[in-house]
């Protein structure tokens, strides 16, 4: 079978769809620096949100291309974990907020080996 | 037009995503999160995922973001003070994740493609028919433990947020 380097017909234009993967490495990338960096519980949630809405496009980019809706169900399940995902997140740094003062995530290595 | 509005987006997108990174005040940083789902969910639609577009805005920059911004306030401002464990975290962060996009990007940017089936009618791609009729026969299985997953979730938010006796 042939192969070809992927363009997507949208409106009539051609875009290669390597530009909304390039795009979805990028915030991948951003997302993870964003949790090797900041200090703050909340934030370094808030930055896996970002790369999971990055695998998202990723998926969604892909169905697209190929034609075929399986990505498109996937991105809908992995937006589902990410719901459920944060609602435990949040509720246990809550938790762990009303058990004790907390400066950054460098006070919970207590459970380090 | 549309390359456009794609190149909009993405500086969106990438502009808060690096301002999610860089803000101190963590409402900045979960309302710029809140940007570049918005550019995105715009992104879904060029790429006729019509569902998922409705979705992420309902779902994740509507409820999951109050979530975030609910708990921000009541938690209070958290101080972040630069690490005391590891000299230059933010240098050393930035290297391995350029190197890690850099190795990301130039495995996406040369990917080649089966000539996908024309038979699809690309307008009716990503609506709600198409996406029920795969949830509710491919996927039926995996949407039922999706709904388990949920209920899993929401009485682990409700244990972990009950009143304690000493």
């Amino acid at each position: 079978m042939p192969l070809d380097a992927g363009t997507l017909q949208i409106g009539g234009e051609s875009i290669a769809s390597s530009w909304f993967l390039i795009l979805a490495a990028l915030l991948f990338s951003i997302g993870s620096v964003g949790i090797l960096v900041r200090r703050n519980p909340l934030v370094i949630l808030v930055c896996i949100e970002l790369m999971l809405n990055a695998v998202n496009l990723t998926l969604v980019t892909f169905s697209r291309q190929l034609q075929n809706l399986d990505g498109q169900l996937f991105a809908l399940m992995s937006l589902t974990v990410a719901a459920a995902e944060a609602v435990v997140g949040l509720g246990i740094l809550v938790d762990i907020f009303k058990l004790r003062e907390l400066e950054d995530v460098d006070d919970l290595s207590e459970l380090k080996g | 037009m549309i390359t456009a509005i794609f190149l909009v987006a993405a500086l969106i997108a990438l502009g808060g995503a690096v301002g999610i990174v860089l803000f101190r005040n963590p409402i900045a940083s979960v309302l710029s999160l809140v940007a570049v789902m918005l550019a995105l969910s715009v992104l879904f639609l060029l790429l006729s995922a019509q569902f998922i577009f409705a979705v992420q805005v309902i779902v994740y920059a509507g409820a999951v973001m109050v979530l975030f911004l609910f708990v921000i306030a009541l938690l209070g401002p958290i101080r972040e003070l630069p690490t005391r464990r590891l000299p230059r975290q933010g240098l050393l962060a930035m290297i391995l994740a350029a190197a890690f996009a850099a190795l990301l990007v130039s495995l996406l940017g040369n990917l080649r493609y089966h000539a996908p089936d024309s038979t699809t009618d690309l307008n009716a791609f990503g609506s709600v028919q198409n996406i029920a009729f795969g949830l509710f026969t491919t996927y039926l299985y995996p949407f039922e433990l999706t709904s388990l997953l949920l209920l899993v979730a929401a009485v682990g938010a409700i244990y972990l947020s009950r009143e304690r006796r000493s």
